[in-house]
């Protein structure tokens, strides 16, 4: 039974991604493009090319991140579609420490301090909502959904105030010092140790959910929430821890972020990066090992699309890139959907078959 | 229509051999039922005893799987209630359909007017109707700020302003006052004395003698008889409702268990909600290698008690001890933890986690216990382990432990459940219908595991709807009804008419 589940996902969300591709093809030829040599001319330049390999792992490495954000509250039967404000307090954490003090202290150290930082920015944000839901009844959909815009408010205050740059020209902040760059993980691209960290984080949310008490909790609360109650779990606490921990999880893209790659605050700083994040957990089906693999899908989705739209000699817009990422994830949802229909159906069809 | 006298004629209604199945369960078998012009009848029976659905199915809430329906002796196929307005025929449920930000004119045209609204017209028009029955409603009011006898009345307007000819009512005075019900049965005397009938659905006797023409006793899903008022008593009507065949079995006169110390003590407890009272100074104390009894119509409290017993509930007043324990203000967790073992009665919505595995519904009462955790993490092997170990002592239909609990049939869900409360509550077990809707087999290996706790001592407490439960197995019972304990008995001490009666509200008749 089992077994039947996985297959039934795995089969829908590849058709789902093959059907986006198609879609996305077919929108090339209206472009008068011929699809065929572009895209084996975009592979070639990819799958040939060190730092274009490398850029995979980059762009993959927070959708990790924000995408566990989802799948963990998901597991609590949680919708947290707040990840994008969660991981904007992980950036302002991060980016305040790196720029105070960055360079007066061992990286290795400021390392350590603006994880835990980032990640704790993320989870207060994360355990607001969870406490709005567990004290108020408060709809958790809708309050994390509205954080987002609160804290990216927030943030543009202190791009205004006191993060931002000095010449106080643009709204963002200064660079922060080199020695407070994530390390290099692989010479010739600008993969580091970010990358580590955001597998790291869900392997240990995997080892958290299926292995302890505390992810026993979450899940039977998540399933039935009566029944664990009955077993003495206080549900709004759950709410509460689980939400802090989808935070957290979110703040941390801010670490991987800011130190790994940007070296910098700005407006607008990644702004799909949580809602990538839904659709990259409904197509792992909530699960945070699958979260790794779906979001190195989006990684080379984005790369793709970033080479196509630069392919010389061509009519190809850089918006391509949009378009490619949209209309799959479009694809991955409504998959999503469908799928649920499918198995109504057959739970429909197997409780006929037992009372006749 | 012109006054028929009862009885004669072409009948309002007549219900032909009606079925009805949900999913594998059978709600009404074979129930024909009749009602004619000028008469008042009265569906009697228990909680669940298929008497709404039936009426459900005449109102077209609901399908039938097969039979006739008849009305004015014309065959009809109804199909929605509007099909049944239709017909003439109208429907007041347990809980009204009124919006109550509208006043009683809007409630009573909506859905039946278009365009643009006269509502001062409509108010004369429905302010008339009021004065006819002497009904003493403000028909300009909002409902939501009426009271429940008076909202009552405009459903019954609403009934009238669609010129019903045949009322059913479920329960109507279930949330009224005494002078309330009063000026019900009026209405219902006056009501069908224009030639009109009533189907009056209720399980208090008291009122079936007052104003039904005719009783129609239902049990478990079909009629148990048929009597005329004036040829029955409420002797012979709690009886058809119990079912008859029912005979304490003789018992050893073995009272040992009550010099052993008292296992769990319940002392004055009250409790209400916004609905009324559900626990009314219940007073009750169950000994340790006792089994004790709570018998009664369901929803008469009893799982209101067991809120309050598993700690879900915090009770007004009152104290409950579990051993020497106070535990009234703990926590559930803290309930469980000082012993208590409890199967609830929803086993799908309260007892299992129905998508998770066999041991880890094992884990579900445990999971703070360093029992199954070791640094946090789940001793999984040990947990697997034990859980085949109860799949096979209680013999439960699983290929192992990695089953997910949803595969297992009820029967078998239902074991496992009872293994891990038995597992858990080292004192105190509560059993809340435990072998509800199970086949025989399950039933008798779970009375097998309760009276073999009762033998190691633990003080067990068993609500039963099933008088013949309560017979086999239990060494004293209470009665229950209305949150109030109507006396407690040894087992074999009284009849089932007596009993039958104190379930149905009648204290008298125990003396």
């Amino acid at each position: 039974m089992k077994t039947r589940k996985t297959v039934t996902t795995v089969a829908f969300n590849v058709a789902a991604v093959l059907i986006g591709l198609i879609i996305c093809a077919l929108l090339l030829f209206f472009m008068k493009v011929d699809p065929g040599a572009v895209i084996s001319k975009t592979m070639s330049k990819i799958i040939g090319d060190k730092y274009n390999m490398g850029e995979v792992l980059v762009k993959a490495t927070p959708l990790i991140l924000t995408s566990l954000a989802f799948a963990f509250t998901y597991q609590a039967n949680l919708f947290n579609i707040g990840a994008q404000g969660q991981f904007y307090m992980g950036c302002i954490a991060a980016v305040s420490i790196s720029l105070a003090l960055g360079g007066k202290i061992p990286t290795l150290a400021l390392i350590l301090i603006v994880l835990v930082a980032s990640f704790a920015a993320g989870a207060a944000t994360g355990s607001f909502i969870g406490f709005a839901k567990s004290r108020f009844g408060a709809n958790e959909f809708l309050v994390s959904m509205m954080s987002t815009y609160v804290v990216s408010a927030f943030m543009d205050y202190l791009l205004r105030t006191s993060l931002q740059e000095t010449k106080a020209e643009y709204l963002q902040t200064d660079g922060i010092a080199k020695a407070a760059y994530l390390p290099k993980l692989i010479k010739g691209t600008r993969v580091h140790w970010g990358f580590i960290i955001a597998v790291a984080a869900a392997v240990l949310i995997w080892i958290l959910l299926n292995k302890t008490g505390l992810g026993f909790r979450i899940r039977a609360v998540g399933m039935n929430h009566h029944a664990a109650e009955l077993g003495g779990i206080r549900t709004g606490k759950v709410y509460v821890i689980a939400f802090a921990i989808a935070g957290g999880l979110a703040g941390l893209a801010g670490l991987t972020e800011i130190n790994g790659v940007q070296h910098m605050l700005l407006r607008d700083f990644n702004a799909s990066i949580g809602s990538y994040g839904i659709g990259i957990a409904i197509l792992a089906n909530g699960n945070p090992i699958g979260c790794i693999f779906a979001s190195i899908l989006f990684g080379f989705l984005n790369v793709v699309g970033t080479t196509m739209g630069r392919l010389p000699n061509t009519s190809i817009p850089a918006s391509i890139i949009d378009l490619l990422e949209g209309i799959v994830m479009t694809c991955v949802i409504a998959s999503y959907a469908a799928r649920h229909a499918y198995e109504v159906h057959l739970e429909k069809k197997r409780t006929r078959k037992e009372s006749v | 229509m012109s006054v028929t006298a009862a009885g004669a004629g072409v009948p309002a209604v007549e219900l032909r051999n009606i079925t009805k199945y949900f999913a594998k369960v059978v709600a009404n078998k074979d129930v024909s039922i009749t009602v004619h012009p000028g008469e008042v009848v009265a569906l009697l029976g228990e909680n669940g005893a298929g008497k709404s659905t039936i009426m459900k199915i005449l109102y077209g809430l609901y399908q039938k799987s097969s039979g006739e329906i008849l009305i004015r002796g014309e065959k009809k196929e109804i199909k929605s209630p509007a099909d049944a307005v239709a017909n003439g025929i109208a429907m007041i449920q347990q809980h009204f359909s009124l919006v109550p930000t509208h006043t009683a004119t809007e409630n009573i045209i909506l859905g039946n007017v278009k365009g643009h609204i006269d509502i001062k017209a409509y108010e004369q028009k429905i302010g008339a109707i009021a004065k006819k029955y002497g009904f003493d409603v403000p028909v300009d009011v909002p409902v939501g700020r009426l009271a429940v006898g008076q909202q009552q009345k405009i459903e019954i307007l609403k009934a009238l302003y669609l010129n019903t000819s045949i009322l059913i009512m479920d329960e109507p005075t279930a949330v009224l006052t005494p002078q309330e019900s009063d000026n019900l049965m009026q209405f219902i005397k006056d009501f069908v004395k224009q030639g009109n009938s009533i189907v009056f659905i209720t399980h208090k006797m008291k009122e079936v003698m007052e104003v039904a023409d005719r009783i129609v006793v239902m049990r478990t899903g079909v009629v148990a008889g048929t009597v005329n008022r004036t040829e029955t008593d409420e002797k012979q009507l709690a009886r058809m409702m119990i079912g008859e065949d029912i005979i304490p079995p003789e018992r050893g006169d073995d009272r040992a268990y009550l010099e052993n110390p008292v296992g769990l003590r319940i002392e004055d407890v009250c409790l209400s909600s916004k609905a009324g009272v559900l626990l009314d100074h219940v007073d009750l104390s169950v000994h340790n290698g006792e089994v004790f009894g709570i018998a009664g119509v369901s929803g008469n409290g009893q799982d209101d008690l067991c809120d309050v017993l598993c700690g879900l509930k915090k009770p007004d007043s009152g104290r409950v001890f579990f051993g020497d324990e106070d535990v009234t203000n703990l926590s559930i967790r803290k309930h469980n933890e000082a012993g208590l073992g409890y199967t609830p009665l929803d086993r799908y919505r309260d007892g299992m986690v129905m998508d998770m595995t066999l041991w880890e519904n094992m884990l579900l009462k445990e999971c703070f216990s360093e029992k199954w955790l070791k640094n946090g993490f789940i001793r999984k092997k040990a947990l697997k382990d034990y859980t085949s170990e109860v799949i096979q002592k209680h013999r439960v239909k699983a290929t192992g432990p990695d089953d997910v609990a949803r595969s297992l049939s009820g029967g078998n869900q239902q074991k496992v459940v009872l293994a891990r409360e038995v597992g858990i509550g080292s004192k105190l077990l509560v059993f809340n219908q435990p072998t509800r809707g199970l086949d025989m087999g399950a039933v008798d290996r779970i009375h097998h595991v309760i009276m073999e706790e009762k033998e190691n001592g633990k003080a067990v407490l068993l609500i039963s709807t099933e008088l013949s439960e309560i017979f086999e197995i239990c060494d004293r019972f209470a009665i229950m009804y209305k949150g109030r304990v109507m006396g407690v008995f040894k087992n074999g001490e009284i009849t089932t008419e007596q009993i039958g009666l104190l379930m149905a509200g009648v204290k008298e008749a125990a003396e």
